[in-house]
């Protein structure tokens, strides 16, 4: 018995040794490169789907280590090969600076003119806000107009409800979530629930398990709900363009499974991987995308989502006061 | 009037007989500490970070013990809470996080008495171990929980020290867990596509010591005084956990200080309960 105990005694103290967690990298300029490369090596979910050459990245850049001197050089040697994964969810945070990748919007047309929802054609000045959602009716109080920046902006049930009850004697809806760069995939959820009848399988989502750049998980089903208590059944559009990223990619790709819904405007911006982030040994944060998601046919969404109509705002029209793309969506609502 | 004298002395008989009965009979009393503790934690979460947080914690625990019976004084069950708040940082102090614990358990233990003064104790509990880590700076991966049902093998020595004056207890606990169930969160997943979308394959564990070991050893002094007891201690605690491809650690130094008393008699350990009073302590 005695023997016993003290067998398990001396597991109990040694053993905790033998379950090592991975060794960390020197905080040193090497150190931190190597932690970088290795976190997106191990943990980003598109290099193989982007036909990335990770290892041929490290040898480029880890080339150029020896003529960084300052912190900031170093900085933006590191934002730059994390450019090469043309990603606008990975970015690098220092107290100094913030790397990024935006080619994904800045070379594309914008499609989008806050002056013009300014304008009383549109919302005008006297719109209301409820929650993070500004509203109005249009087209001579035939169609309902939501405008909804950032699904970082809280709304709440009651808020929509409020909406819906002013929106009761239009036909129509409109809900632009252009220049939407994101947010709570929560509000994406809710505010697609209130269009449909019943909960659908609208996509679906894995995750990174091992180092391997395929090591992915079962897809696993993402359910848009049905909101009982509100629902909007006639006709909505929803507007997009480019800089519809993220959060509102996940929103466009369950609209588009709506059963009265089209999509007007441009392709979105797309940012399909689920960001995660992590640490480097000097203190800089480091995001990227980690959980690759997909549409209902189990098509990669990170380089955005084609919309049912695909129309450009132009210029001439601007000059003349009007959104080309809220007007086709009028007219294709009609 | 004479209804009043007759009422009066039925009273006065029935507290007479109580305060008989209670001299008559053996009594169970239960033993209480409160201690709390400045300790200086160091924190692993891979799930949030690879880097090792460092910091500081304030600690609360409450631990009761009562003998099972009055007719047997060789077993006794114990109850605990530990509650615990720390602020800990990155190396670089770029980032912190805020670490919440909550841990109550349960258990029993046989005691040995192998020479005057010295008792041994060892048994088992169970406990729940709660804990909660935010790095707020965080993307999608802002925080994370430790959640774990343990049993535990634990043991004590305590050993009386008469001085001139007083009799000193010295104690030293240990407990480590042996068998249990923990939750552990994916690797690479947000509590997004484990909690709203609902893939929860693979985050719960049955936990042992092959993936779950740590070790708990206290030692503390108790010091009466006149009207109390204090107690002053130490304690390290190492645990280290591993499932998903990730090894979790937390590591913890504390020193604390509290009161012990028994349930009923708060006079310390020099006023002593009546003979059939019975402390575990």
């Amino acid at each position: 018995m005695k023997h016993y105990i003290l067998i398990l005694l001396v597991a109990v103290v040694l053993l905790p040794s033998c379950m090592n967690e991975p060794a960390t990298e020197p905080d040193t300029p090497e150190g931190n490169f190597q932690a970088l490369w290795k976190i997106i090596d191990t943990r980003y979910c598109y290099l193989d789907y982007k036909h990335i050459n990770w290892d041929s990245i490290y040898t480029v850049y880890h080339q150029q280590l020896p003529s960084v001197t300052t912190e900031v050089s170093f900085f933006d040697l590191m934002g730059k090969m994390l450019s090469e994964l043309k990603d606008g969810h990975v970015n690098l945070y220092s107290d100094f600076d913030e790397s990024r990748y935006w080619k994904w919007f800045q070379d594309y047309p914008s499609n989008f003119n806050s002056s013009l929802l300014d304008s009383a054609r549109y919302l005008g000045k006297n719109y209301r806000i409820a929650g993070g959602l500004h509203y109005n009716k249009i087209d001579n109080g035939r169609i309902g107009y939501i405008y909804y920046g950032s699904f970082s902006d809280a709304f709440s049930d009651v808020n929509v409800a409020n909406i819906m009850n002013s929106f009761s004697s239009c036909h129509a809806l409109i809900i632009d979530v252009r220049n939407n760069g994101g947010g709570s995939l929560n509000y994406s959820e809710q505010l697609a629930s209130y269009f449909f009848k019943e909960k659908t399988v609208t996509g679906y989502i894995r995750h990174k398990t091992g180092n391997g750049h395929s090591d992915f998980s079962s897809p696993v089903e993402i359910v848009t709900p049905t909101n009982k208590n509100i629902q909007w059944q006639r006709p909505v559009a929803i507007l997009t363009n480019r800089m519809s990223f993220s959060a509102t990619n996940d929103f466009v790709n369950r609209m588009k499974q709506a059963p009265n819904a089209i999509i007007v405007g441009d392709r979105t911006g797309g940012g399909g991987g689920l960001p995660l982030s992590s640490e480097l040994p000097n203190g800089w944060l480091v995001r990227f995308s980690s959980s690759p998601m997909y549409d209902k046919s189990m098509e990669n969404t990170e380089f955005g989502i084609n919309p049912t109509i695909q129309v450009a705002l132009s210029a001439a029209d601007q000059a003349k006061g009007i959104d080309t793309i809220i007007e086709r969506a009028i007219v294709a609502l009609k | 009037m004479n209804k009043i004298i007759l009422l009066c002395w039925i009273l006065l008989s029935c507290s007479i007989l109580s305060a008989q009965n209670i001299e008559d009979q053996p009594y169970l009393l239960t033993s209480k500490t409160n201690t709390i503790g400045l300790s200086k934690l160091s924190l692993i979460d891979p799930y949030l970070s690879p880097l090792t947080y460092q910091g500081n914690g304030i600690e609360f625990e409450h631990e009761s013990r009562r003998f099972l019976s009055v007719t047997n004084t060789n077993v006794s069950m114990q109850s605990r809470l530990d509650l615990e708040v720390g602020y800990l940082l990155n190396p670089a102090q770029t980032a912190s996080m805020t670490y919440l614990e909550i841990k109550p358990g349960w258990g029993m233990q046989y005691h040995f008495r192998p020479m005057k003064g010295l008792v041994l104790l060892a048994g088992g509990n169970c406990d729940l171990d709660f804990g909660y880590k935010e790095v707020i700076r965080n993307i999608n991966n802002p925080g994370n929980v430790d959640l774990a049902i343990n049993l535990n093998l634990s043991g004590a020595a305590m050993y009386d020290i008469p001085l001139r004056k007083r009799t000193l207890r010295l104690q030293l606990e240990l407990e480590t867990p042996v068998i249990g169930w923990m939750y552990v969160p994916l690797a690479g997943a947000s509590y997004y596509e484990m909690f709203d979308v609902g893939n929860l394959s693979n985050i719960s564990h049955v936990s042992s010591i092959i993936n779950r070991r740590g070790i708990d050893p206290k030692i503390s002094l108790d010091i009466p005084f006149k009207r109390s007891v204090w107690q002053v201690g130490f304690r390290y605690r190492t645990l280290k956990y591993s499932a998903n491809n990730m090894v979790f650690e937390r590591n913890e130094i504390s020193l604390l200080i509290g009161t012990t008393f028994d349930g009923i008699a708060f006079g310390g350990r020099e006023k002593r309960a009546p003979k059939n009073f019975i402390s575990p302590n």
